[in-house]
């Protein structure tokens, strides 16, 4: 028991110091609280958004900051756990005395939070949770969504495989809520888009399933046209591979979110599948425009590595904070949340826009499909169809209704 | 007769057949963990941590020789070494002072240490997804009974696992600390009177175990995304493999690793939306009529 009220002393006593030091810190910085995955697997994704909003945070900074104040940001690892991340949003908030909360990979602990922050109005700008109830059924004034999510995923991806001339889908994917949402937003969609589109068959494993080949086998012998296939994490990569092993890309299509994206393609080198359907938003060497080079130019000399969709998410993060204090005039909280409905901003894929009725950042969907590059060591995406944000996210209307009740 | 052959379509046989070569990955890794559970009578939850390091230094291996054949062949050799060394380690710091702890002790321990093995591979490797690449003599598929594609380093699964099973059966049958660790597996304070010191036979068997274990990281290592939190899935199906079997005995890993990954593959033909719940269903249907598992448990 001694040692415990030791402990408990100490901490104590180190917050105590913190607070004395953030107090005279507050009266002349803005503070941002982050609350992220950044133990186990999650990291592969959470570490870009980070290094992509210090990105920026520097150069707001080394500019005059914003109303001459510079930004100064803090971070937690909520470790992949609901109860943790709140503990420590609450933290931020109340001990901190952060003037806005961004994060997490976690839906379960995003909307745990979005509840927290609804009541402190405390601005949250939301960085790759993909539940579509984040802006949907649990949406408010305080909640920014700066990714995309299940519900648009699959919208985007029907609007290109509508056009394409498959009839018999099979939908397979990791049985968790990411896989089912995912495959859900785009069998729903397609449906709707096409209705000729019939369902042969559903295939789900278990998340972490290491080997698909009993599943792939099982999956060729129905006769499938196309398979939608709904993995995520560490899934989109064993599928592929799998895929490659039982030549699975060369027999029957298949599309996955994110199949063409770095963090999946880069791991496998030249062994990738190539044909593989996938939307993304984001990739460094597309679109080809001036302002997309310049950031990723300036992301490889401070990390020395090519930024991934979640460094665009932070960039784009730490922009809009710092334009939306411009616009407002002056720190507060209420008048800075007016000032980002609505606004846009340039960024590497073009101008985004803060849409007012749900704070969704509007952001370009790129279909494309899995090639062999010879400028690059791992497959890449060619074929490339943009579609535009206000075609493929949820109009005003269809969002508010759920949020009625 | 005709029915019967009719009955075995093309379809089950190739699930049969891609069924056990999933078995291969479940006996090797579940063995090391029967192994270890029976002979030194510790439920070992960081089992899992050991395969995953074996999958992570096949990727630094393989990366190390070019990433071509060479690569996989030393990847083959070195990493098992590599995870037999860690072992090694953990084993002489650590677990030879808990051998007479309780069960739930030794449980949390080895739990913690799972743990501990995840964050130094983060340490190490970093949080993104490796990948080693199929060595090219192994790549590609080739089609079986009516077209169904079946990949060839699947059949060189199929060979190992053999292998590795008539290996060890010699090592516990045919060599001295085999026969000694068996010994101690029943009695070990008779085996410590008759003049053996078991702390190094523990050592031994330990260590065995957990090569087991990197040997089994080596070889998933092809298929799957080398990745942090790899080790959880496969350690639950692991201990449920033993316990199928019975606790302690090396071929009731091997008969619950069949029973696994067969009612698996041969599920997913029957019910696909529902393939993930045929193996627990046998766990579930083998302990209700035999709780202590199918074969003797040596506990």
């Amino acid at each position: 028991m001694k040692r415990y009220s030791f402990l408990a002393l100490a901490s104590v006593l180190l917050l105590s110091v913190l607070c004395v030091y953030s107090v005279s810190q507050a009266a002349n910085t803005i503070k941002v609280g982050i609350v992220d995955t950044y133990t186990g697997p999650a990291t592969t994704f959470t570490n870009d958004v980070l290094d992509g909003f210090k990105l920026a945070v520097q150069k707001i900074n080394a500019s005059g900051g914003i109303l001459g104040r510079k930004i100064e940001y803090t971070t937690r690892d909520e470790k992949f756990k609901p109860d943790i991340g709140l503990a420590m949003a609450k933290e931020l908030v109340l001990k901190e005395k952060v003037d806005i909360l961004m994060g997490t990979i976690n839906s379960a602990t995003t909307l745990a939070i979005s509840d927290f922050v609804r009541k402190e109005k405390i601005p949250f700008f939301v960085t790759f949770a993909k539940s579509d109830k984040i802006v949907a059924e649990k949406g408010h004034r305080y909640i920014f969504n700066m990714n995309e999510n299940t519900e648009m995923a699959g919208r985007a991806a029907a609007i290109a495989l509508a056009k394409k001339p498959y009839v018999k889908y099979w939908i397979a994917g990791d049985d968790y809520e990411y896989g089912h949402a995912i495959a859900e937003g785009v069998w729903d969609n397609l449906k709707k888009l096409k209705p000729s589109v019939q369902k042969v068959g559903e295939t789900w494993w278990k998340v972490g399933e290491a080997d698909f080949t009993p599943y792939i086998t099982q999956i060729l012998a129905a006769k499938p046209d196309f398979i939608i296939v709904a993995t995520g994490g560490s899934g989109m990569v064993n599928f592929q591979k799998a895929a490659k092993a039982t030549g699975l890309s060369q027999k029957v299509p298949f599309y996955q979110h994110t199949a063409t994206e770095l963090s999946v393609l880069a791991p496998q080198g030249q062994n990738a599948p190539e044909g593989v359907y996938g939307t993304a938003n984001y990739f460094f060497y597309y679109p080809d425009t001036a302002q997309n080079k310049a950031f990723v130019a300036d992301f490889k000399k401070a990390y020395n590595r090519n930024p991934r969709i979640g460094a665009l998410y932070g960039y784009m993060t730490a922009q809009f904070i710092a334009e939306g204090y411009k616009k407002a005039g002056k720190i507060d909280k209420e008048k800075f949340v007016t000032a980002l409905e609505g606004m846009s901003l340039d960024s590497p894929v073009g101008k985004l826009e803060i849409r007012k009725c749900d704070h969704q950042l509007l952001l370009p969907m790129y279909f494309g499909v899995t090639k062999k590059d010879a400028k690059y060591e791992f497959l890449t995406a060619s074929g490339i169809e943009t579609i535009q944000g206000k075609d493929y996210v949820p109009s005003c209307e269809e969002v508010l209704k759920h949020r009625k009740k | 007769m005709e029915s019967v052959l009719g009955f075995i379509s093309p379809k089950i046989l190739s699930q049969i057949l891609v069924g056990l070569s999933r078995t291969v990955i479940l006996f090797i890794v579940s063995s090391g963990l029967s192994l270890i559970l029976g002979v030194l009578r510790i439920p070992n939850v960081a089992h899992g941590s050991l395969y995953m390091i074996g999958a992570f230094m096949a990727y630094t291996v393989s990366h190390l020789f070019g990433g071509g054949n060479m690569g996989f062949w030393m990847a083959l050799v070195l990493a098992p070494l590599g995870v037999a060394v860690v072992s090694f380690a953990a084993e002489r710091s650590l677990f030879q002072f808990l051998y007479e702890r309780e069960h739930l002790m030794l449980l949390l321990l080895t739990f913690a240490m799972s743990l501990v093995f995840g964050d130094l591979v983060k340490m190490v490797w970093g949080g993104e997804y490796r990948s080693v690449p199929v060595p090219s003599i192994f790549q590609g598929y080739i089609n079986l009974f009516g077209g169904l594609p079946f990949p060839i380093y699947s059949f060189f699964l199929l060979v190992v696992g053999p292998v590795i099973a008539i290996l060890l059966w010699l090592l516990t049958n045919k060599t001295k600390i085999g026969k000694i660790s068996r010994a101690a597996a029943v009695d070990r304070e008779m085996v410590g009177a008759v003049g053996i010191n078991v702390s190094w036979v523990f050592a031994t068997v330990f260590i065995i175990g957990c090569l087991l274990a990197g040997l089994g990281g080596v070889l998933v290592a092809p298929t799957v995304s080398v990745t942090l939190g790899m080790d959880h899935t496969l350690i639950m199906e692991a201990f449920l493999i033993v316990i199928m079997g019975g606790l302690g005995n090396v071929w009731g890993a091997l008969l619950g690793s069949l029973i696994f990954g067969l009612t698996q593959s041969l599920g997913i033909l029957v019910w696909p939306q529902f393939g993930i719940v045929f193996p627990y269903l046998a766990v579930v249907v083998v302990l209700l009529f035999r709780p202590t598992g199918l074969l003797r448990s040596t506990w």
